[in-house]
């Protein structure tokens, strides 16, 4: 098949314009051809879906006070013939109403200037241990789900729907996502927790639908067709294929064999997941995951190149609770930093800690002293909960002097950092040489609220800036005003705020939206080998 | 689906919920259906009668599905036996496909696994990644009640012109769409 011969035809037959000769062409491709047909298939589907869409962005420009009521079904192409029958009209009006808003929302999108973001999830997977998903490889905890398959082939999990339903799987559970309402359980173990405002969540298997009416069910589907229920708390509404529908109450069960016959019987809880055994899987894993962080941390300590390590580690000590100590080996307890504002929470793993960032004025300060450097490595575990600023420190030296490193994520999610010099003395204007770095945008509504490790090396020989995020080299530069040789130097400086700047400044709000709760700082250029090696030993999961 | 709402089975003794049940599986299938329509059927207002005609067979019969096996699959056996009923009646012309391309068209679209609303996504996304002017462009071909030459007098161009550039706008978006939809696992 030939897209060359064959699109202008397809063409000429969508706009009603093929000759008799052409047809005949297209025909004749059609018949000998699959690929030809569904080729055919596609722009027919493409039409479709533009006509759709233009239907619905003109009706999106009506203003909403003409819209003749009670029978606003009868904008809509299909609807028309039903406005014909009165007893429709009534629930019509209803149905349309819902379909009014939500075409107003997917056509916004189409007119507007700045589109909305949009999603098309319905639900987000807001736990994970060990856990391995077959079709969705990369899904992470936070994550939006869309209608679909989800396979869990190791580990457990936990899925909360828009619509307040919550499930927990187990390492086998095979699903099929359809909507915030209703999911499908080919096999596998499911446990549904359900509270008022999810009631009449559905969940569907080979040989039964189940209706929640509120609290807490099991769901056993094995490979062989038979079913099994459980309800551990509330009542059940459940609809066996070809039988009639029966209410199960707490502590009541029922199997559905293969051979289709229906056993009633009492719940067994321990045969199903349940949100304690996640808690304890949970925190064994997590606790694993720690433990090691935390060894291998022991000897990342006592790496030479080590300006400063802050493990954000509270001290059961400081009854003032605002040191952040400098752990690196040998100790240099001036480099240990001050909160200021900042409170301690959770960091990447319950047993923890971090700093969460929020208020205008929070930050930590620390003074990292005059020496000056050559080269420079910035390594931190961060969690963004929300990029509110134009600039968004992480670490800022307090002034802007010759060679001060500054780093920060810019308001569209890239990280950025700048260094500056003075200006060679015959291009002088009174101005620093300000080099900038900006890496691709790495932060969006996404991956926000989630723990990234982020990384920036800088070499003043070479000139080059090479940036990370999650051990991965995202953009490496050399700046144009580059020139070798130019000292590096901290001095005093703040970690997720920049409030003391030079003297005549504006004061600029820069302060961090987030947690942090491992920061490094290296006068040495990392490899990417090494930055790797960082976010393996730390990442979360 | 993109669809907001839960389906919930219809209760006995509520006299409307049938009723419910039907129009929001109706309102469900509407795109795949005008979609598979299309693909059989000469012209747009072909579609759009038969569309209906279909539609309230549908309802006739709604006593008949057995829920919760599968909708689309009913609606569009009755949508192809519509159309082709339509079909006998209307005349011959070069927009007419012969009977058995009809045939292999009708079988294949059946079959083929598609979804509407994940496509009207990328569509839309697809659409705002064009340059204004040809947005604009497709748009007002597809606006209802369209005239294709008079827009492709408004654009200053050859009717000629005017076709090829709609041709080359949509291979554009189907490549886009496709692309958008390999990437967002989609597909």
């Amino acid at each position: 098949m030939n897209d060359e011969q064959l699109h202008p035809l397809i063409a000429a037959w969508l706009d009603g314009r093929i000759t008799e000769e052409n047809s005949a062409a297209l025909q004749d491709m059609l018949r000998t051809s699959a690929a030809a047909r569904s080729e055919f298939r596609r722009w027919t589907q493409l039409d479709a879906a533009l006509r759709e869409q233009v239907d619905q962005s003109a009706e999106a420009a009506l203003p909403k006070n003409v819209v003749p009521l009670p029978a606003p079904a009868v904008r809509f192409r299909m609807l028309g013939w039903m406005a014909a029958a009165a007893s429709f009209i009534a629930l019509l009006s209803l149905s349309a109403l819902w379909l009014h808003d939500r075409q107003h929302t997917t056509a916004r999108s189409l007119t507007s200037q700045a589109p909305e973001q949009t999603n098309t999830g319905c639900a987000i997977l807001t736990r994970s241990t060990d856990a391995e998903f077959a079709d969705t490889k990369g899904l992470r905890v936070g994550d939006t789900i869309r209608p679909g398959a989800l396979r869990l082939t190791r580990g457990v999990a936990q899925i909360e729907f828009f619509s307040g339903a919550s499930m927990i799987l187990e390492a086998g559970a095979s699903l099929e996502l359809v909507s915030p309402w209703e999911a499908v359980c080919h096999t596998g173990k499911v446990t549904v927790r359900v509270p008022p405002p999810a009631q009449g969540f559905k969940l569907r298997t080979a040989g039964m639908d189940l209706v929640d009416l509120g609290t807490e069910f099991g769901v056993n589907a094995d490979a062989g067709g038979a079913t099994e229920v459980h309800v551990f708390e509330g009542k059940v509404e459940a609809h066996p294929e070809n039988a009639a529908m029966q209410l199960l109450s707490t502590g009541q069960s029922l199997r559905r064999a293969e051979d289709h016959t229906l056993s009633p019987g009492n719940t067994r809880p321990e045969d199903f997941p349940s949100i304690e055994k996640l808690n304890a899987i949970s925190s064994t894993h997590a606790k694993e995951r720690y433990d090691s962080w935390w060894q291998h941390m022991q000897k990342a300590k006592t790496d030479p190149r080590l300006l400063a390590c802050y493990l954000f580690r509270h001290g059961p000590d400081d009854r003032w609770d605002r040191l952040v100590e400098n752990v690196a080996e040998p100790r240099v307890p001036s480099r240990s930093g001050g909160a200021v504002g900042v409170r301690w929470t959770e960091g990447r793993w319950p047993m923890k800690d971090a700093l969460e960032f929020k208020s205008p004025g929070d930050r930590v300060r620390v003074n990292l002293g005059k020496d000056i450097y050559s080269a420079i490595t910035l390594a931190a575990w961060v969690r963004v909960d929300g990029l509110d600023r134009k600039y968004n420190a992480l670490l800022l030296t307090d002034g802007y002097d010759p060679g001060n490193p500054h780093w920060q994520i810019y308001e569209d999610g890239r990280l950025m950092f700048s260094i500056a010099y003075l200006a060679p003395a015959d291009q002088r204007v009174n101005k620093k040489n300000n080099q900038i770095y900006f890496s691709p945008r790495v932060f969006d509504l996404t991956n926000q609220r989630r723990w990234h490790h982020v990384a920036v090396t800088y070499d003043n020989q070479s000139g080059e800036a090479v940036q990370y995020l999650d051990g991965q080299e995202i953009s490496r530069e050399v700046s144009p005003m580059h020139q070798p040789g130019r000292p590096i130097q901290f001095g005093p400086c703040e970690i997720g705020n920049w409030g003391l700047p030079t003297q005549g400044h504006q004061f600029p709000i820069r302060n961090f939206n987030g947690r942090i709760d491992e920061f490094l700082i290296y006068q040495a250029a990392l490899s990417p080998t090494e930055i790797h090696e960082l976010f393996e030993i730390g990442k979360p999961e | 689906m993109t669809d907001d709402t839960p389906e919930r089975i219809p209760t006995a003794g509520r006299p409307d919920a049938g009723y419910e049940a039907f129009v929001r599986l109706l309102v469900e299938h509407e795109p795949r259906m005008r979609a598979y329509l299309r693909g059989l059927l000469p012209t747009w207002p072909d579609v759009e009668e038969v569309m209906q005609n279909a539609s309230l067979v549908a309802w006739r019969k709604f006593a008949d599905f057995e829920k919760e096996t599968n909708f689309a699959g009913w609606l569009l056996t009755i949508a192809r036996f519509e159309a082709l009923k339509h079909r006998r009646n209307v005349a011959r012309s070069p927009l007419v496909f012969s009977d058995d391309v009809w045939e292999s068209l009708a079988n294949e679209a059946e079959s083929a696994a598609d979804s509407g609303s994940v496509r009207r996504e990328a569509l839309e996304r697809c659409l705002g990644k064009l340059p204004p002017n040809q947005r604009e462009l497709v748009l007002k071909a597809y606006a209802p009640g369209a005239h294709l030459k008079e827009i492709a007098q408004q654009a200053g161009s050859s009717e000629q012109a005017f076709y090829k550039t709609m041709q080359r706008l949509r291979a554009a978006l189907l490549e886009c769409i496709s692309r958008t939809m390999a990437q967002e696992g989609l597909v």
